[in-house]
């Protein structure tokens, strides 16, 4: 810098450097698993505390990473018939059911032009591993119309790589539109009880406008169907970040 | 009800019995009762004292003890007596044990012959005029009566019924909590009784079980959880098959 008097310049001190405190920026956005949350009922609470208990106490010994129905895995199951005694699946998640230790989540593969639906309990002591191979939400939380749809939407590589993640914090939404065989179909998609988002309709329109008479607009202001569950939440939210940091 | 797996790989459903507030209430001998053994009567859960005449505590102040909701007996040896007013905890059974438990199966009300028996019916069509969940013949001809004990519709449910040799998986001592396999007649939050089994296979199961029953303030100190041996505890790593 150019003096004005001739004199050294006025000592600037460093920038000081910025903390971003990672730490409490992942804990307000933590996942919790669905199973971990009661159902609606006339249950002692305390069967449910003890059923918690019981996951934590496996999530401690195997990681069950964080997944959304949409994602592809890869599980590795012990079978006691299999030559090397284990098995590995490859395929997308169609749905994730079941509350508490008997939470299931089904896989959904194309093997050999045969479709391939296998269900795995997520906390039996079978499964040896659970790899997240590609990770991105789907526009609904039930994907069983893939068995509906062409084929190509359901195949994944066996071998798949696992795609690598760079933000520790967006799980991208994939909008995919897919296509589906000609009718009949397992379900009535288009119909507005399964309020399916990720279905290309391609049905004339008198037919969409048919399948709206079977709409009931009044339940999304049922009050006795609310189900509050942000109290309930955070406070096994709070239970499980305590345990797991034992 | 849970599921619950063992080493080998295999799933069994169970169902959590809660032992709450129980305690031994009177002692009443083999000739006073006029049957084999003498009876122990045994209180469940707490209930409010103001619901009901000060006759009825008599039982419950002899032995220092709230009002219980139910007052059910067990047949027992003379060498099984226990003081009235000792409490009775859920590790007076031990797992690997095997059990029977009865309940007040849930209340159906007033039920028709096919559900209630499980009559066929007639068919939906055919030409059958109003009739397809009826009895249809009820006896014949030459009886000119109909039998006691005939099958027909009635109130269905909410009487005491009991399954029997149910294994114990897992014992909860902190909870009180008896972890038991397969299903229990009743509804959620009803009242049970457990008793030790008394099938002809499981007559000899029980290696060393507390006897009479298992003091809480005596020498020994159990671990928060007992479990069978074939259980898959959650601390061990996964299941591999060599």
């Amino acid at each position: 810098r150019v003096s004005s008097d001739g004199k050294p310049p006025k000592f600037q001190p460093p920038p000081k450097p910025v903390i971003i405190d990672r730490k409490t920026q992942k804990e307000e956005r933590r996942f919790l698993s669905p199973e971990f949350i009661p159902p609606r009922g006339r249950t002692d609470p305390l069967k449910y505390y003890i059923e918690r208990k019981d996951m934590i106490q496996r999530r401690k010994v195997f990681n069950i990473p964080e997944f959304y129905v949409g994602h592809v895995l890869a599980v590795t199951t012990a079978d006691p018939y299999a030559s090397d005694k284990s098995k590995r699946f490859v395929g997308i998640c169609i749905q994730r059911g079941g509350k508490g230790l008997g939470a299931t989540f089904v896989l959904r593969n194309v093997i050999e032009d045969q479709g391939v639906e296998i269900c795995y309990e997520l906390y039996s002591p079978r499964i040896q591993a659970i790899e997240v191979l590609k990770l991105e939400k789907r526009l609904d939380e039930n994907l069983m119309y893939l068995r509906d749809a062409l084929p190509e939407y359901s195949t994944f590589d066996v071998n798949m790589k696992p795609v690598p993640r760079m933000d520790h914090e967006e799980i991208p939404v994939n909008k995919l539109q897919v296509r589906m065989k000609p009718k009949p179909w397992s379900k009535r998609w288009e119909r507005p009880k399964y309020n399916i988002k990720g279905i290309k309709f391609e049905l004339p329109e008198h037919k969409m406008k048919a399948a709206q008479k079977w709409s009931q607009p009044w339940l999304e202001f049922d009050m006795l169907r609310e189900y509050d569950t942000s109290k309930i939440e955070e406070k096994i939210r709070k239970e499980l970040n305590e345990e797991l940091e034992k | 009800m849970m599921p619950i797996w063992t080493k080998s790989g295999e799933k069994h459903a169970v169902t959590l019995l809660k032992v709450q507030d129980c305690h031994v209430l009177r002692y009443v001998s083999k000739e006073e009762s006029g049957g084999k053994t003498a009876k122990l009567l045994v209180g469940g859960k707490n209930v409010s004292p103001f619901s009901k005449p000060e006759s009825a505590h008599e039982i419950f102040k002899e032995a220092g003890v709230p009002r219980k909701q139910k007052v059910t007996t067990f047949n027992v040896t003379d060498d099984a007596i226990i003081k009235p007013g000792t409490p009775l905890y859920a590790a007076h059974f031990r797992p690997g044990q095997f059990v029977d438990v009865t309940a007040k199966t849930i209340g159906k009300g007033f039920q028709g012959v096919v559900k209630r028996w499980g009559f066929k019916g007639q068919p939906a069509s055919h030409g059958q005029t109003k009739t397809h969940r009826r009895p249809g013949a009820i006896s014949t001809n030459k009886a000119a009566k109909v039998y006691r004990g005939k099958k027909m519709p009635g109130k269905m449910g909410n009487i005491y019924r009991t399954s029997f040799g149910l294994k114990v998986w897992r014992i909860n001592t902190k909870h009180d909590i008896i972890y038991v396999n397969g299903s229990v007649p009743g509804h959620t939050n009803c009242l049970v009784k457990v008793r030790d089994s008394k099938l002809p296979t499981y007559k000899d199961c029980n290696k060393n079980p507390p006897f009479p029953t298992f003091f809480a303030d005596g020498d020994e100190e159990l671990p928060e959880d007992l479990f069978d041996e074939e259980i898959f505890q959650f601390t061990d790593p996964s299941v591999t098959f060599a």
